[in-house]
């Protein structure tokens, strides 16, 4: 007996270890040789020469629960995912074209100067529980955000000078502005329209149906279980419905917090859609099976990764040292170790392949011979003879600072720091935890910061790039740019985007001559799709699931209560 | 003794104020703050913004912070007496409501957690001490102090690697506490999906305690086995079992015992790390996320209630010395 039992609780120990080491095989192996594979991986478009069918649905990964979901209140990306099915807004933005286009609102009119924006709303649009949705609704939603009780500064930020909205007849609806700005068609025809009978009573904030949410879009919410899953049902009242759409007869989001348990969900078919990380894609590509089971899309994501440097401080006031800092991170070495190949290299504030991002800028190489003539030219030496360089008795020292939360940036940086120290350049990195990390950039608190940014497909370089914004704004590197400024203001009152465009350019090659900013990435989405899923197409900003759906013969969930 | 706890509650009082104050202002004078994170939104980036000071001082008076920090703890003070712990920051909810969602999903793991630990831990910790030096001993005291050092979060990806249905067996769920359409099946089977469901986190959560506890054991019981009166028992020539059962095991239970009222706070702090890997909406992660994004009312709502289980921890600690060592006397 005894002995028996000792045999068990070794093999029981030793199982764990053997298998710790064959894991860091496969690991290896795998990156090794799918470097090359890795080319053939990644469509731009899937079953798009198929018409759509109704039916089927399509279950997609949350990795965190929102609180709720009003789309005034909600802070979180989760829930304006989910509300964009819930509800409609005035204005629909066409994925390809990234152009307004109608919705609730069948046409639109803007006045001579700008601050005038009539719409005419259709008659036919329900909210889900049958109500008619009206120009009232509108007003209210607009009146609701601006209210000092409503807890959704993120939001108000962007409708300061909007100054009222009026309702004019049952459909039609008039907002006055402060002053001509081309975001506003924007944000007042894209703003998510709640219903004034459902929402205008009670504690707005809290209110009851933020947990069971009423729009006028596609879906309503059928079931929302705390921590496992949200299921979307068709909204039997929505006013497409003679156009077959929506697609799918449900939408369920599932809450799995852990990527790696979300992963084996999808390979389980538990999961129709997911986004992965590239050590993911790179350790499943070579599959057989994965390649048969999954489309796989590869795109890039609207955001992007900086260092930037606070020009306040004297290290940083001269444009050839950071020119120079640029030259000493190597990026390509980078995206290649780092990225797995899953990331652009940007140099200027635009989303990569729209035609608002400047091409004609060519990426600032990787050049330690060219950053040291640099520093020399601007006064760095290592008079000393300690192995750092120095200006004016002041050793070229600072302090990076990033969050903690993002372990791709500290690996960044890391490689930075050594490339750095080759040269006599000491980087000291230090990990925030978000909160602390905005208070210290708030404050100007820094040398040097590595943050990231969301790109939105109207881009306004003014809360960032403009000089005004420098003392409490997000201009926190303190880039004040006289010709900057002009270009920038004047491509807030530039209706046209061509034109806009033009002044964007300029202003993109000073940013570049002036390296306020080291960019960084744009990291690319990998995003895996069941096979059966069609209609499937890249835009600039991404995918657009609306248009996404199952040919009858391939369809797996029948049940449907319509 | 009657007179002693009811001397002891009343300390809980001033006690819970100084506590109380000194978190409260710790909070606030952390870096970073509320309005700040709940304008930028959350993640690694950012979303442009206008900073409108406007906007900042609505959202401040709106969330109470345009008030002296002292002003708003004696606000604070006065609303929990009626135990009114606020409203959350993040959502507007009830803190209370937050609160009562997920305390029994984190009750139901650490009840089981150290129901498990002290039914498991016992018997190994007095095996080892019996048998002190054994082979068997070694080998014990080897595995344990190899489970103590495996980091659970390490332990919970390999159990969801081999067990969760990856590439080797697929034999428990990897997500949630209960399956999708678990509210439709009979008690019974409910009960069964959830017991499934929460067998790796369960196993995650317990195996390092286990490790601690068993060692607190077997020094205990080693420390008794010395005694005079052991050593007179058994020149009395009584069986070895009645020595460790009736008389050994029962006196190196005393400082296992009052460890328990030490546990009480530990009860609904539940396990961040654990919690996450396995998508349990639990009071973890709930006060982990509260501290990140600055929440303060959810914070001082999670603050109060294991405050009030440590001081009332410390007198059940107190009353069960009493209890099972008659030396103690309380005055």
């Amino acid at each position: 007996m005894k002995v028996i039992k000792i045999k068990t609780v070794i093999i029981g120990v030793l199982i764990p270890l053997v298998l710790l080491f064959s894991c860091a095989n496969i690991n290896l192996d795998l990156v090794n040789s799918s470097q090359v594979e890795l080319s053939g991986v990644g469509l731009s478009e899937f079953g798009v020469d198929v018409s759509p069918e109704q039916g089927d649905w399509l279950i997609m990964r949350l990795s965190a629960e929102m609180p709720h979901l009003n789309p005034l209140t909600s802070t979180d990306a989760y829930s304006s995912l989910v509300n964009s099915w819930l509800f409609d807004s005035l204005l629909d933005r066409n994925p390809a074209t990234l152009e307004l286009e109608p919705r609730v609102a069948h046409k639109w009119e803007v006045s001579d100067d700008h601050l005038i924006y009539t719409f005419y709303l259709r008659d036919d649009v329900l909210f889900s529980d049958g109500h008619p949705l009206t120009a009232r609704d509108v007003k209210f939603t607009f009146d609701k955000l601006m209210d000092p009780l409503t807890d959704a500064p993120h939001l108000k930020n962007y409708f300061i000078d909007v100054e009222r909205c009026e309702v004019v007849d049952d459909y039609t609806v008039k907002y006055y502005c402060k002053k001509p700005y081309y975001q506003h068609p924007v944000m007042l025809g894209l703003l998510e329209i709640i219903p004034e009978h459902i929402y205008g009573k009670g504690d707005f904030n809290n209110h009851p149906n933020n947990r069971k949410p009423i729009g006028s879009g596609p879906y309503m919410l059928s079931e929302w279980q705390t921590g496992l899953q949200l299921v979307l049902k068709r909204n039997p009242y929505y006013w497409r419905k003679n156009e077959k759409m929506p697609h799918f007869d449900r939408i369920v989001y599932q809450v799995i917090l852990d990527d790696n348990a979300s992963l084996l969900k999808l390979r389980r078919g538990e999961l129709d859609a997911l986004t992965i990380r590239p050590e993911d894609l790179l350790r499943r590509v070579n599959s057989e099976k994965f390649r048969n089971q999954f489309n796989i899309f590869i795109y890039p994501r609207p955001a992007y990764s900086y260092i930037g440097w606070n020009m306040r401080r004297k290290v940083f006031s001269d444009s050839r040292v950071r020119k120079a800092l640029t030259m000493l991170l190597n990026r390509r070495k980078i995206v290649e170790k780092v990225y797995y190949g899953m990331a652009e290299i940007i140099e200027s504030p635009f989303m990569p392949n729209t035609p608002e991002y400047h091409s004609g800028l060519s990426i600032i190489p990787f050049s330690p011979d060219g950053a040291k003539k640099l520093l020399e030219e601007a006064g760095w030496l290592d008079s000393d003879r300690d192995g750092i360089r120095d200006k004016d008795g002041e050793k070229f020292y600072f302090e990076v600072m990033t969050t903690n939360a993002n372990p791709v940036a500290e690996k960044i940086l890391t490689i930075f720091q050594e490339d750095l120290a080759r040269v006599g350049i000491v980087m000291q990195i230090r990990l925030l935890e978000w909160a602390s990390l905005l208070e210290r950039v708030d404050s100007r608190n820094f040398d040097a910061v590595l943050m990231g940014w969301q790109m939105p497909p109207d881009p306004d370089p003014y809360q960032v790039w403009h000089s005004s914004q420098s003392e409490k704004g997000s201009n926190f590197v303190g880039f004040v740019n006289k010709e900057a400024d002009e270009l920038i203001e004047n491509g807030r009152v530039c209706f046209d985007r061509e034109e806009r465009i033009r002044l964007y350019r300029r202003f993109q090659e000073i940013v570049y001559e002036e390296q306020p900013y080291t960019f960084l990435f744009a990291p690319k989405a990998i995003l895996v799709v069941d096979k059966r899923v069609h209609g499937i197409r890249i835009y600039p900003f991404g995918v657009y699931e609306r248009e996404w759906f199952v040919p009858k013969s391939l369809q797996k969930y029948t049940y449907s209560d319509d | 003794m009657l007179r002693y706890i009811i001397k002891r509650l009343l300390f809980v009082i001033p006690t819970f104020l100084g506590v109380s104050l000194i978190t409260f202002a710790l909070i606030q004078l952390a870096p970073g703050s509320p309005v700040a994170y709940k304008l930028r939104g959350e993640g690694g980036a950012m979303r442009a913004n206008f900073e409108t000071e406007k906007i900042i001082e609505q959202t401040k008076a709106l969330y109470g912070l345009d008030k002296p920090i002292i002003v708003q703890y004696l606000l604070w003070l006065r609303r929990i007496i009626t135990l009114d712990f606020g409203k959350s920051f993040k959502d507007q909810r009830f803190v209370m409501e937050k609160i009562w969602e997920t305390l029994p999903i984190t009750l139901q793991f650490t009840i089981l957690e150290t129901f498990l630990i002290y039914l498991i831990a016992i018997p190994i910790g007095a095996y080892s001490a019996v048998r002190s030096r054994s082979f068997l001993d070694q080998l014990i005291t080897i595995i344990l102090f190899l489970l103590y050092s495996l980091p659970s979060f390490w332990v919970a990806m390999l159990l969801i690697m081999f067990l969760g249905g990856g590439d080797w067996w697929n034999l428990f769920p990897v997500n949630g506490i209960n399956s999708i359409d678990a509210y439709a099946y009979p008690w019974w089977k409910w009960l069964l999906d959830r017991l499934w469901h929460i067998v790796l986190p369960l196993f995650c959560m317990t195996y390092g305690g286990l490790a601690g506890l068993s060692r607190y054991m077997r020094t205990g019981m080693l420390d008794v086995i010395k005694q005079d009166y052991i050593r007179t028992a058994r020149a009395y020539g009584l069986s070895e079992k009645m020595i460790v059962f009736k008389y050994a095991m029962r006196n190196s239970l005393i400082p296992i015992v009052t460890i328990f009222g030490g546990l009480l706070p530990g009860l609904i702090s539940g396990s961040v790390i654990i919690e996450t890997i396995f998508s349990i909406p639990g009071m973890g992660r709930l006060g982990f996320e509260a501290v990140l994004s600055r929440d303060y009312p959810l914070i001082m709502g999670i603050f109060t209630i294991s405050t009030f289980l440590t001081l009332f921890g410390l007198i059940i600690n107190d009353i069960l010395y009493a209890l099972v060592d008659p030396r103690i006397r309380l005055e």
